[in-house]
């Protein structure tokens, strides 16, 4: 029995400021995923706790906001923990973040891999060898993070041990013919999942020593595994404006999203399951209109394939012109390109990030309760 | 007796004598008599040493320290000039004024000075320095222009002196004349005469008349140049040449009024009233004044007066100092007027230059010397143009077209042609037509399309789409129930939309003859999208092609198991197929892809060779292929074995669609003749080495007819 339409969470929780730049990548904790971190595009990495800060308390924490909260923004920000140190020197692509929550990796577009260090803030490895922009990230391997997978705009997926001090790839797959957009992992399983520009998604099985190529069609743009299915099936994004849940184990597709106004066709569109299973959210590539600045979220039952919810992500603090590549000003469209869902604890919560350079962090019906325990 | 002076004799003997200690014998006189060297008490902040140059010399701890510099060479020039120290707290920036007002002069050491002194010297470019101005250029061609050279070497005077000429001589042939020696000139009564060169010809100079004084008034000492100005023979002045500094333009040279400056100048201090003897000036380098050593100061800025006197005797010419004059100004100047006799001269006053023609010209304008022949009247040329009032008539046609006046509508009028209604291309477009032109133009100011259509062309609704499904693909029955029984199982295409299915089955149905009629087109759909959709549905169905009719295909030939993979399924009993063979081969994954047909289609496997230690990490037993742990290496190594196992997977595919039955079990003969077929070209990781047998060896020989065959029989070739 599906949950009811008004069972999306919706309601805003908390505001994570403190970007200059773009958020391409966002990210939660481990379960029970207390903590957001965010990687933008002026090459820092930042850790919040989303959860709003009492007002008593509110001054002495360590936010650190360029823009304000204004008065007319009734949600709150959450507060900023920690802000990195930019070793990026390129905007931030991708984050993931160990089971264990005590190390993550980053990536960017300045070709190297960052292992990080949270209770010092500190990065602990470097890892070089792309020769494009590494797009993707995430911990695989066994205990989930012997390894680090990286995929980059060279078209390689490349493996990197993470136990040992070598700083060379244990293995570089070149199977794919263009870049790699997305590189999973199933947790505790022996696979690596990658979505490339070429319309293809690869399983590569590393007991088998198979790979199973999957044809999308459309540029892939963002894969996720169904965390509750054992990785059985994979929501992958494509540039064809459609969001196809695939079953792994035959390469069948088992849904379709799409929407109507609801447009993929350039950039980076993440989308991801949500609900624990129960829908597949993905980000708008297109705002609602551009002078209002309003991105969207689209939110699909996972079940029937219909639109569940459209929810409106404002623009925020902050001036939407900027300067284009032909000198003059234009408004910035709001592109909501990252998302994240928290798996695990209490309560119904995805965070957003986008063009504007800020996440939203939102939360459903069941914050309140949540709130009241 | 010893008595104690009193402090007045004390100090009155102190500046008197070296020492005020001295009993015997007579003191000698202070060195100084303004320092008290008597080692009395003198504060420490009276204490300061200076050079002779009256700067301080000993510094303290704030101004560098008491030997401050190298070797003290603070304050001197090779050091730096100490600071007082000033606190920065009380008094800050107190002696920036002071700072702020040191000369250059303050950090010049001697050389420097004397160089900054010769520095000053003010040297005007002499007779040159009026020219500048071009107020009156009409007046100095006239008067000033002919009356001297660019002084200096000029290329002129290097000629006359590479011919002999030189420097003070006229130019011309020589003269023959007695010598004109002074002692002997009244002596003898009939001198010898020899030959000399010409004198030199004065110019004749005109002083421009500057001051406000009367018309001849050039003051007590200056009446030479307004002598001069009216002097036109200078034969007798052989006096006056040898000091011709009293004469402008005695050579030549106009004396002009800035160059004569100096020379005022002395002379006005000397004549006068009250000329003593401190005024008279026997000679000029007397100073009546002078005591001591005779130390020669310059009094006069840029006076030199030693240089003039000697330079002029000797050479008058060069008595100025060569000065650069660029060529252009010069010559501009040169040229700008009158024309000068061969000597450089003006022509005498009231006389013309006269006209010398060019011999080129003037026989070519008078024709004097080789006039052409004359054409005698009645001859005629044999070459006479042809038809000269034709080619005056004639108009090219492209003048002709541009002369004309007639619109394309005038012009069909006069060829008698039919009018065509006056409408444009537009009125007969289509809106998808006219959407194709704007993107294809990018203009988007098109007129509107109408989409009339002409009246011989209309069509009635039923014809329209008459056409329209006439334009549907056929597909042929059987081909078409094979789709529909495969649409039965799962593996139909559009499992995901579920109205497109509907459509596609019934566009089957239609095509195996079980329906009538086409499904009517759903209402949001125009006629182009319903007819790509049933271009797509015929596509679907012919790779949802039946059975037998694939299988078929597979077994024609050796190599069509790779075939497969690449798309074109080349078969005899294929004759739709082969209709439209692609132009590029498309990977049947991508189509399948394209129409949705996700699964086992769009799935391909190929084996990768993970190393070891990925295996390690991953925490799995390494597969039988696994690569070897050297580094990184790629796994683009890995052979693709994509053609088997995409037929392997298709015929999995047919054989659990297709159920049970003789097909089933034909389909696993098949498959295992497939797998045998394709077995040699499947990577090597299943066949591992087994070190203790070799089987190449070790096997059992080979017929003896197999040897026979390849070799041939030896046998037959010994009969």
């Amino acid at each position: 029995m599906p949950p009811p339409f008004s069972s999306f969470p919706s309601t805003p929780i908390a505001q994570l400021l403190g970007s200059n730049g773009p958020i391409h990548a966002v990210t939660y904790s481990s379960p029970p995923s207390p903590y957001i971190l965010t990687g933008s595009s002026d090459r820092l990495i930042r850790l919040y706790n989303p959860t709003p800060s009492p007002p008593i308390t509110h001054h002495s924490n360590t936010i650190t906001t360029t823009h304000p909260p204004s008065q007319t923004s009734p949600i709150p920000p959450g507060r900023l923990i920690t802000t990195f140190p930019p070793l990026h020197s390129h905007p931030i692509l991708s984050l993931a973040i160990s089971p264990s929550n005590a190390t993550f990796l980053s990536s960017g577009g300045d070709r190297t891999l960052f292992l990080w260090d949270v209770a010092t803030s500190l990065s602990t490895r470097r890892f070089h060898g792309h020769a494009g922009r590494v797009n993707a990230v995430a911990f695989a391997g066994g205990g989930g993070d012997a390894l680090a997978l990286s995929g980059g705009l060279d078209g390689t997926v490349r493996i990197w041990d993470l136990r040992s001090a070598s700083t060379k790839a244990v293995q570089v797959l070149t199977e794919a013919r263009d870049a790699v957009t997305s590189v999973v992992a199933p947790s505790g399983g022996w696979e690596v999942v990658a979505g490339s520009v070429d319309g293809r998604v690869r399983g590569y099985d590393v007991r088998m020593g198979r790979c199973v190529v999957d044809v999308v069609g459309a540029s892939v743009t963002s894969l996720c595994l169904d965390g509750e299915g054992g990785g059985e099936t994979v929501l992958v994004g494509g540039l064809d404006s459609k969001v196809r849940m695939m079953d792994r184990r035959d390469g069948r597709c088992l849904r379709v999203y799409e929407g109507e106004g609801w447009r993929n066709e350039g950039v980076r569109v993440q989308s991801c399951f949500g609900g624990a299973g129960r829908w597949v959210v993905a980000g708008d590539e297109f705002p609602v209109d551009e002078e209002g600045g309003e991105g969207r979220v689209w939110a699909w039952d996972v079940m029937t394939g219909r639109v569940v919810a459209r929810l409106g992500v404002p623009w925020g603090p902050g001036r939407r012109m900027g300067v284009g590549a032909d000198g003059r000003e234009k408004g910035r469209r709001n592109v909501v390109s990252c998302v994240a869902w928290k798996d695990g604890g209490r309560g119904d919560q995805f965070c957003v990030g986008g063009r504007r350079g800020w996440s939203r962090f939102l939360g459903g019906d069941r914050r309140e309760a949540r709130q009241d325990d | 007796m010893s008595y104690k002076r009193s402090r007045e004799i004390f100090e009155a003997e102190l500046t008197a004598q070296q020492s005020p200690f001295v009993f015997f014998g007579t003191p000698l006189p202070p060195l100084d008599p303004e320092v008290r060297d008597d080692g009395s008490y003198v504060p420490v902040w009276k204490q300061e040493v200076r050079d002779e140059r009256g700067r301080k010399r000993f510094h303290g701890a704030f101004t560098g320290g008491f030997s401050a510099g190298y070797f003290n060479t603070v304050g001197s020039k090779e050091g730096w000039t100490p600071s007082t120290f000033v606190s920065s707290r009380s008094n800050r920036r107190k002696d920036d004024a002071k700072a702020t007002q040191l000369r250059p002069e303050d950090f010049m050491d001697e050389e420097d000075l004397v160089e900054a002194e010769e520095a000053r010297k003010i040297q005007t470019t002499a007779a040159f320095a009026g020219l500048g101005s071009t107020e009156d250029d009409v007046a100095r061609t006239n008067s000033v222009m002919g009356l001297f050279r660019p002084e200096g070497d000029t290329m002129g005077a290097r000629l006359l002196r590479k011919m002999g000429w030189r420097d003070g001589q006229g130019i011309g042939p020589k003269v023959r004349r007695k010598a004109r020696l002074d002692m002997e000139s009244n002596a003898s009564g009939k001198p010898d005469t020899f030959l000399f060169a010409p004198e030199n010809v004065p110019m004749v100079g005109f002083v421009r008349k500057t001051d406000q004084k009367g018309l001849g008034f050039s003051g007590e000492s200056r009446l030479g140049p307004a002598r001069l100005s009216t002097k036109t023979s200078i034969a007798a002045n052989s006096d006056e040449e040898e000091d011709d500094d009293d004469i402008a333009g005695g050579l030549g040279r106009p004396k002009f009024s800035l160059a004569v400056g100096r020379k005022k100048g002395k002379d006005k201090g000397q004549g006068g009233i009250g000329t003593g003897i401190l005024n008279d000036n026997g000679s000029d380098d007397e100073d009546p004044y002078e005591i001591g050593p005779r130390i020669s100061y310059n009094r006069t800025i840029g006076g030199d007066k030693k240089k003039k006197k000697t330079t002029t005797a000797i050479n008058p010419n060069l008595k100025a100092k060569p000065i650069f004059m660029p060529k252009k100004s010069t010559l501009g100047k040169v040229g700008l007027g009158v024309r000068k006799c061969h000597d450089g001269r003006l022509p005498l006053e009231g006389f013309v230059f006269g006209r010398e023609d060019d011999p080129l010209t003037s026989a070519v304008s008078l024709q004097v010397k080789h006039p052409p022949p004359k054409i005698p009247p009645e001859w005629k040329s044999s070459k006479t143009p042809k038809s000269q009032g034709e080619s005056k008539d004639y108009v090219s046609t492209a003048d002709a077209a541009k002369a004309s006046t007639l619109d394309p509508r005038a012009r069909a009028a006069l060829l008698g042609e039919k009018q065509l209604p006056g409408k444009s291309v537009f009125d007969f477009m289509s809106a998808e037509a006219r959407q194709r032109l704007v993107a294809v133009t990018g203009k988007a100011d098109l007129p509107a399309a109408k989409g009339e259509i002409p009246a011989g062309y209309a069509r009635t609704e039923e014809e329209r789409q008459h056409e329209l499904l006439s334009r549907v693909p056929k597909l042929d029955k059987e081909t078409s129930v094979a789709a529909l029984s495969r649409g039965t199982g799962g593996g139909a295409p559009y499992a995901d939309n579920d109205e497109k299915r509907s459509r596609y089955r019934a566009y089957l149905e239609h095509q195996a003859g079980f329906r009538p009629a086409l499904p009517p087109k759903p209402a949001k759909m125009s006629n182009e999208d319903w007819l790509r959709e049933f271009q797509e549905f015929f596509n679907c169905a012919r790779i949802f092609k039946p059975m037998t009719g694939f299988m078929a295909s597979r077994f024609t030939t050796a190599s069509s198991t790779s075939k497969l993979g690449s798309g074109s399924t080349a078969g005899d009993g294929d004759a739709t197929l082969l209709a439209q063979p692609p132009s590029k081969p498309k990977d049947p994954a991508e189509e399948a892809a394209k129409l949705g047909m996700y699964g086992p289609l769009t799935r391909s496997v190929v084996d990768f060779y993970p190393t070891r230690l990925l295996c390690k990490r991953f925490n799995v037993k390494p597969p039988a292929h696994v690569q070897p742990d050297d580094g990184a290496a790629s796994g683009s190594a890995a052979k693709k074995a994509s053609a088997s196992q995409f037929g392997a997977s298709m015929q999995d595919y047919f054989a659990t669609e297709f159920g049970s039955g003789a097909e089933a079990s034909d389909a696993g003969g098949m498959e295992t003749a497939a797998s045998g077929e394709t077995g040699a070209p499947k990577p090597a990781p299943e066949q591992m080495v087994d070190s203790t047998t070799n089987e190449a060896l070790e096997g059992a020989r080979a017929g003896e007819e197999v040897f026979k065959a390849i070799f041939g029989d030896s046998d037959d070739e010994d009969d």
